[in-house]
């Protein structure tokens, strides 16, 4: 018989470092701040870890040396995996799996990044990605992220008539989300001429399309429903998690325009979960760029192939619609943590614990990882309040 | 001022760099079931043969996308910017799409344009692939 991990895995605690532009500290400082902040929260002591996974790009502090500075004695299992938002749900989907199977106890999932003060996405001091592709691409100077998915959203708003009156939308209604967030980095209002009057990054994304580079981290810790239920916080249960993907932009067989490899795996998601769009409450998407949430709307069945725009347009992402997005402000408004603070801000809304930007009765949410563009391959969860 | 970063043949790409450097487009095609495929990589991914020849293709393609580059995301590009990058999708295979630039950076790339490849000296070697319009008639 298959394995059913719904609801088998629970989240029991989550940390945030302070979000800013310059830390001043290293990532490993950063790792441990999450995590003693994520035990704090669950009411766990450190004592009783014996898991630990992150993921990374060559940009921070390999998880077993946390592991060490925590003082984890006899580690029961640990991730180390290499990618980059792609990957994000994956490690806390894969934690799940551990403490449903009892391969470990109580597992802490980070990710700690100084992606403003240290290592910028795309520059130069950057190693190169294990990618088949870069020497038929940098050549030309085409290196970073925003230039790969502006590839992307040129191609899908030619196909589906989107304008830049619909990629606003999204920026703009997720910093009036961020107003509410004394986290955020982003939080001034922003009207359409203030998103027309930011400069051109890559055509057709303007700063505004894109996320913040931001230094901090997140840290989830991940246990069985029954440990989590003796700890501090309501648990939220991983009804389902997802990862999958696998072929690039330029490998043959990739998606059509205008789709991303979440397409593939959102039906095992949602079929893993037993639930169907309609019954997510609230939703973080994965929002490195203004497009890629307009793409991910559609890939996971909110509304259909190119109508992501009006979708957003409509107001049915803000608070008060009826399917918040981003709710804390997303990466473009409260800060870019490679999808982990999106995984947080999705437990906050499950507990109501998002202060004036809760959606009342949250119960089901969806956060997703990066969509596959660049690296092929990309994850979400599913997650159950209680 | 930086260097640009040239293109480094690895075990699997150096036939179509080769190809570059002698004014051919190669790519390697499938003796299993006939298929293209892009990148370079030793299988098929439709059929799983490793059995496969480099064979000349037309060179032509038309633009899917387009990118134009405001912010020196490598400093060796600086100089360049604005610059627009075009994606081509191969007239062999539409599920082939290969990265370059207009050999005429004054012109503005658009959706649907049909283009040709031609091999234009970098500031080394092997060459870089970069693409004309071809005149419609
Ligand atoms: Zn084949």
């Amino acid at each position: 018989m298959a394995f059913d991990l719904a609801d088998r895995g629970a989240i029991a605690g989550v940390g945030y470092t302070e979000f800013s532009k310059n830390s001043g500290v290293s990532t490993l400082t950063l790792a441990l701040r999450a995590i003693m902040a994520a035990l704090d929260d669950a009411g766990l002591p450190p004592n009783r870890l014996d898991g630990i996974a992150t993921h990374r790009v060559g940009d921070s502090i390999p998880s077993a040396v946390v592991a060490q500075a925590v003082g984890i004695r006899d580690l029961s299992y640990f991730v180390d995996q290499f990618g980059g938002g792609g990957s994000s749900h994956a490690v806390v989907g894969q934690a799940a799996l551990a403490v449903a199977s009892g391969v470990a106890d109580y597992v802490v999932c980070y990710r700690a990044i100084n992606a403003r003060s240290e290592f910028r996405m795309g520059g130069t001091a950057r190693p190169a990605v294990d990618s088949v592709e870069t020497q038929y691409q940098a050549p030309y100077g085409y290196v970073a992220p925003p230039q790969q998915y502006a590839m992307v959203a040129q191609a899908y708003m030619h196909r589906y008539g989107i304008t830049p009156r619909h990629l606003a939308a999204v920026a703009m209604t997720q910093r009036r989300h961020a107003e509410k967030n004394a986290r955020a980095l982003m939080r001034a209002p922003m009207s359409y001429d203030d998103y027309l009057a930011s400069r051109m990054v890559a055509d057709p994304f303007r700063l505004l399309d894109c996320c913040l580079e931001t230094d901090g981290a997140v840290a989830i810790l991940v246990c069985s429903p029954e440990r989590a239920r003796d700890l501090r916080q309501p648990p939220v249960l991983v009804r389902a998690a997802a990862w999958g993907g696998g072929q690039t932009l330029f490998s043959n067989r990739q998606p059509p325009p205008g789709t991303s490899s979440a397409a593939v795996m959102v039906p095992r998601l949602y079929k893993k979960a037993g639930l169907g769009p309609a019954d997510v409450d609230v939703a973080m998407i994965y929002d490195c760029f203004t497009a890629a949430v307009l793409i991910q709307l559609e890939d996971y069945g909110f509304c259909a192939k190119g109508e992501g725009g009006d979708f957003v347009l409509s107001g049915a992402t803000a608070l008060g619609g009826s399917l918040p997005v981003n709710t804390h402000g997303g990466f473009l408004s409260e800060g870019y943590v490679h999808g982990w603070n999106h995984i947080a801000e999705a437990v906050q809304q499950l507990r109501g614990a998002a202060g004036d930007r809760q959606v009342p009765g949250a119960k089901i949410a969806l956060s997703t990882g990066a969509p596959g563009y660049v690296g092929g391959v990309t994850s979400a969860l599913l997650l159950r309040g209680t | 001022m930086k260097e640009k970063p040239l293109p480094v043949p690895d075990r699997d790409s150096a036939p179509f760099w080769e190809g570059v450097r002698a004014g051919e487009l190669r790519l390697q095609r499938c003796n299993g079931c006939g298929s293209y495929r892009w990148p370079a990589r030793a299988i098929c991914n439709h059929c799983h043969s490793f059995d496969t020849d480099w064979l000349a293709v037309s060179a032509r393609g038309t633009v899917t996308s387009w990118v134009r580059t405001h912010q020196a995301f490598m400093r060796a590009f600086q100089d360049e910017i604005p610059y627009a990058v075009i994606q081509v999708q191969l007239d062999e295979q539409d599920d082939i799409q290969m990265i370059g630039r207009l050999a005429d950076p004054g012109l503005e790339p658009t959706i649907g344009m049909r283009v040709r490849a031609d091999f234009a000296p970098a500031d080394g070697d092997p060459p870089l692939v970069v693409w004309h319009p071809i005149e419609q008639l």
